[in-house]
């Protein structure tokens, strides 16, 4: 399962190498090919105004990807840092902070997201910053949790009265046992924050037109399922094989790494 | 003890969701009045909307003002159709209740047995195959999933309607594609905390007993396994709750999910922020019940 995952990020790597070396343009029009199906000139078929599938799919998941880096660093550093604080300090830091939290949680799944990029509008910044306001959550409890039972700790407290600051302290001495809990839980959200943003594009908040994206396509896509189902099954089938890939990917390293935590779901 | 404070966390809980929800509104970057109504709008259109919406008085007298709207059920008027929204969520909430109840059950039912049945068959090819399965359907998102289910059963077959909700088929395909995703978690949670609870001394007591192997694994085995299932089922209500936004906009469902879809489309700001609460509020009230159920279901959590 491994080596099949790494195969199939492989030949993304691959085939978006490949799709800049070969100029291949999303926003081509070719009025002759509207919504037909794979053939020698255009190898995915084209969509709805005559653009070539492969380069939409190509450029639409270097969107995705970049999307999916940015939250997740930006969330995993904010989560980490309130995580970190919560559970090092406790008490009335601890509350307030896990409060907030709990708030967050509070609204399931990206229904959050929606509201958040359905008030700031449309747009791929918008996007981004949605993503962001409600992904460091996950990160914050995880980070907590570790903190809390690292805080006491033989070499966290040998540190501390060697005189060492807090920052070294959390840092140095409590950052790095949680490194590879963080790595692995920033995996499965490469995967997540995806199907997040391809969601809301779905729903016509993220990227927009003419800019390719997942969502975007899958949207037309249902809409001409009729008369060109390889839109929906093509557009679909990408996207499942990056996703199983990712997810599989960090079912490998939680157990190379020996990370445990809570069940996995 | 555990439930007065389960209790206080739930009322903090509820109001930060009404606060966060409150300020949604403000978020709206400029002149949220303008991006509602455009920007062709009348001077008197405008000052309407805004006495209408109290966001000409000072921040924290709106909270006030939104808190007490909210105490005597009033959720707002519509910016386009001036229709109460209490009334238009009254009329569209008890059909996605409807869906996510159904999904429920089909994720229990398909979910469960399976996991069971690969927890029994563990580390053998049947067990590989379903954990590859459920793999598979935890990986997959709603709008395809839906699409796909619509092409093959609606268009290619023509057993079940496309879309709509006006015949009893028609909850099929929605609910399924809800379900599948959930059901596929609770495979693995099943199989998982199935296999833990079948090395304990019990079980093996039970079987010394003489009693079948079914009695030992469904009366014995699953009664234990089942607690973490009841948490996970209520933890995993928030992504079926809001997959219900996608899966009514693909299959038509008219439910708080659509309304929710069409509002944005419509920038019908106050609909939003209404539909956002109520799922977020159902949300709570669910992991107030799981965690209750939860306390019901295992006697050692009473003395507490």
């Amino acid at each position: 399962m491994k080596n099949f995952s790494y195969a199939i990020l492989g030949v993304w790597l691959i085939a978006v190498l490949a799709g800049h070396v070969m100029h291949l343009d999303p926003n081509a029009i070719d009025l002759n090919v509207v919504l037909h199906g794979p053939s020698a000139l255009h190898w995915l078929g084209a969509d709805d105004l005559g653009r070539d599938l492969l380069a939409r799919i190509l450029s639409g998941v270097q969107v995705s990807f970049m999307v999916a880096m940015v939250v997740t660093a930006v969330t995993m550093v904010v989560g980490v840092f309130v995580g970190l604080l919560a559970g090092f300090y406790g008490g009335r830091v601890d509350q307030i902070l896990m409060q907030i939290t709990d708030i967050f949680l509070a609204f399931p799944g990206i229904l959050l997201a929606i509201a958040f990029a359905a008030v700031l509008g449309p747009g791929l910044d918008n996007l981004i910053f949605a993503l962001c306001l409600t992904g460091w959550v996950s990160y914050a409890r995880l980070t907590r949790g570790q903190t809390m039972s690292l805080r006491n700790r033989q070499h966290v407290l040998a540190a501390q009265s060697l005189g060492a600051t807090v920052p070294r302290l959390l840092l140095l001495h409590i950052l790095p046992l949680i490194a590879s809990l963080l790595v692995v839980e920033a995996t499965y959200s490469l995967a997540s924050v995806m199907i997040a943003e391809a969601s809301l594009s779905f729903l016509g908040l993220g990227i927009q037109a003419p800019h390719a994206s997942w969502g975007a396509m899958l949207r037309d896509a249902v809409r001409y399922m009729l008369v060109a189902p390889h839109y929906v099954l093509i557009v679909g089938a990408c996207m499942m094989s990056l996703i199983l890939a990712i997810n599989l990917c960090g079912d490998y390293l939680r157990d190379s790494l020996d990370v445990r935590t809570e069940k996995q779901i | 003890m555990i439930l007065l404070y389960r209790l206080t966390r739930f009322i903090s809980v509820i109001f930060g969701v009404l606060l966060l929800t409150f300020l949604l509104i403000h978020l709206v970057p400029g002149d949220p009045i303008e991006v509602m109504l455009g920007e062709s709008a009348s001077t008197v259109d405008r000052a309407e909307l805004r006495r209408d919406l109290g966001l000409d008085k000072p921040l924290i007298y709106q909270f006030g003002h939104y808190l007490n709207q909210l105490a005597h059920g009033d959720l707002g008027r519509s910016i386009h159709t001036k229709e109460s929204i209490t009334s238009l969520i009254a009329a569209r909430y008890p059909a996605t209740v409807k869906l996510a109840f159904v999904s429920l059950l089909i994720a229990l039912i398909v979910g469960v047995p399976l996991g069971v049945y690969a927890a029994l068959r563990a580390n053998r090819w049947q067990d590989f195959i379903v954990t590859i399965i459920s793999v598979r359907f935890a990986a997959m998102p709603v709008f395809w999933l839906g699409p796909v289910l619509m092409l093959f059963f609606a268009v290619w077959l023509g057993w079940l309607p496309v879309s709509g909700m006006d015949n009893h088929g028609a909850i099929v395909l929605p609910a399924i594609t809800l379900g599948l995703g959930l059901s596929a978690i609770l495979t693995r949670m099943t199989r998982t905390s199935l296999l833990e609870v079948l090395n304990d001394d019990y079980i093996r007591t039970a079987r010394a007993k003489g009693l079948s192997a079914r009695t030992v694994v469904l009366r014995h085995a699953l009664r234990a396994a089942i607690l973490p299932i009841i948490t996970i089922v209520g933890l995993q209500m928030g992504s079926l709750l809001a997959g219900t936004v996608i899966t009514e906009t693909i299959f038509s469902w008219d439910g708080i999910g659509r309304l929710l879809v069409e509002s944005i489309e419509k920038r019908d700001y106050p609909v939003t922020q209404a539909c956002v609460l109520v799922v977020a509020l159902s949300y709570v009230i669910v992991n107030l019940a799981t965690d209750i159920l939860y306390q019901l279901a295992d006697p050692r959590m009473r003395s507490y």
